[in-house]
């Protein structure tokens, strides 16, 4: 059973961020199981799945080595050149992880660029991007790649998070096992 | 929003009835759904029948609430108290859970019956059940999305899943008829404009469920019409027994407790 990787939008205007996997035999049964998964509670507005086998993905590590640069699937990274003219171009939408910080995501979406390989897509994104020596790890996914949810779909599949908050334990009217005047 | 008091008195006990009939359907297929707990093919749908299951159980509550506001019923006691013949649930619903197959079909069933019924609701002129017809109308249409998801997958599969869903269709389809059902007051509550003509309704589950199971190249078999008191909710198989010995001991093992 394929992999795929979910990016979830919490409003308009905020990036789509990577949340996690699903595994489903098909990019529909993928994005219905993605909006099970992630989300059952609030907040999101749009869904992205992608088989994780579409995804280059680089750290910081693999692109400061030249070496694991050029082990990777596609071309070698062309740093600070574009050699992209005359040759096929497609879309790519490019994530970057910039934090270590945060545990219930992992990339955020920065943007998406027109180049000839996932390799070239991310040298031309690490010249672009606003901080992009910070950054922890790349993914590009072709824009083809991603199977996203409608934006018809979003009352049917999102809103209704919006009243199924997480019930907090104490809410629950259990009785404690210690006596609250024993607790101190 | 309009209140109890806005029902008048001979249109109160039918749309008791019936509040109740649709809140424990709700309530057994949410326990059966629940039941796949750590037993689903994939853990993704794992979460995903738990989900299902909270939905349904939660549209439970809501129906319960209604019909609480109407004649002051608790809903706790309604759930945990009640013995089976009480219960007004379909027959389809209380079945096993079974295979993956008769679960998926049996919530498309489900699924579709409700998004007719609920669309319908939401124009009644009891205005809490119009209210609560359209908010829940709008998580049924992606539980009809899941569930029409498998539907397909399951009958262009492989050849043992197409022959779990025709196993399963032969189960499930036959029981349909008693879910959609008249009962007792219907023509009152729909002359009053409350919920909607079960015949037409009944037609439109049917044609909706035909053409999308016989687009998947399945054959149906005729459906005998609604026959007076075969189609009777409130007589129950053994299933119902097993789903409230489960679901009611704890509260009937204690039944003062006010904490647990």
């Amino acid at each position: 059973v394929t992999r795929w990787e979910v990016f979830k939008q919490d409003a308009a205007g905020k990036p789509h961020q990577a949340v996690g996997s699903v595994h489903a035999a098909d990019a529909e049964h993928a994005l219905v199981t993605a909006a099970h998964v992630f989300a059952r509670r609030p907040s999101a507005v749009s869904l992205w799945v992608v088989p994780a086998d579409a995804i280059y993905s680089r750290t910081a590590q693999e692109l400061a080595s030249r070496e694991a640069a050029d082990a990777g699937p596609a071309a070698p990274v062309a740093h600070g050149s574009n050699h992209d003219a005359g040759t096929h171009q497609q879309a790519f939408h490019v994530f970057r992880k910039a934090s270590h910080r945060r545990s219930m995501t992992f990339v955020d979406h920065v943007g998406t660029l027109d180049a000839s390989s996932p390799a070239a897509a991310l040298a031309r994104a690490v010249t672009h991007t606003p901080d992009a020596a910070g950054a922890l790890a790349w993914w590009v996914v072709p824009v083809a790649a991603v199977t996203a949810s409608a934006a018809a779909d979003a009352p049917a599949w999102f809103e209704p998070a919006k009243d199924k908050t997480y019930k907090q334990q104490a809410l629950y009217g259990a009785t404690p096992a210690v006596p609250s005047d024993r607790v101190r | 929003m309009a209140t109890a008091h806005a029902l008048s008195a001979n249109l109160q006990a039918p749309l008791v009835l019936r509040l109740t009939a649709m809140a424990d359907d709700e309530l057994i297929l949410g326990h059966r759904n629940a039941e796949w707990t750590g037993h689903a093919p994939l853990l993704e749908e794992d979460i995903a029948l738990a989900n299902l299951a909270q939905d349904e159980i939660g549209h439970a509550i809501t129906w319960y609430g209604l019909r609480s506001a109407i004649d002051g019923s608790d809903p706790d006691e309604l759930v945990y108290f009640r013995d089976a013949p009480s219960f007004l649930n379909a027959w389809l619903v209380e079945l096993p859970r079974g295979d993956w197959a008769f679960t998926m079909l049996r919530q498309y069933l489900f699924d579709a019956y409700e998004s007719e019924l609920l669309a319908r609701l939401a124009h009644s002129s009891y205005e809490p059940l119009a209210q609560a017809a359209v908010k829940i109308g709008r998580e049924e249409l992606f539980h009809l999305r899941h569930s029409s998801l498998w539907l397909e997958r399951l009958a262009h599969g492989t050849s043992e899943s197409r022959q779990r869903l025709v196993t399963a269709l032969a189960t499930a389809w036959p029981l349909l008829p008693q879910l959609l059902a008249p009962m007792a007051g219907a023509a009152d509550l729909q002359a009053a404009g409350i919920w909607p003509d079960p015949g037409e309704l009944r037609e439109a589950v049917i044609a909706r469920a035909r053409a999308a199971l016989e687009g998947l190249g399945l054959t149906l078999m005729p459906l005998s019409p609604a026959s007076g008191m075969s189609d009777h909710r409130g007589t129950h198989a053994a299933h119902l027994d097993e789903i409230l010995a489960n679901l009611q001991s704890v509260a009937r093992a204690d039944p003062e407790a006010v904490q647990w």
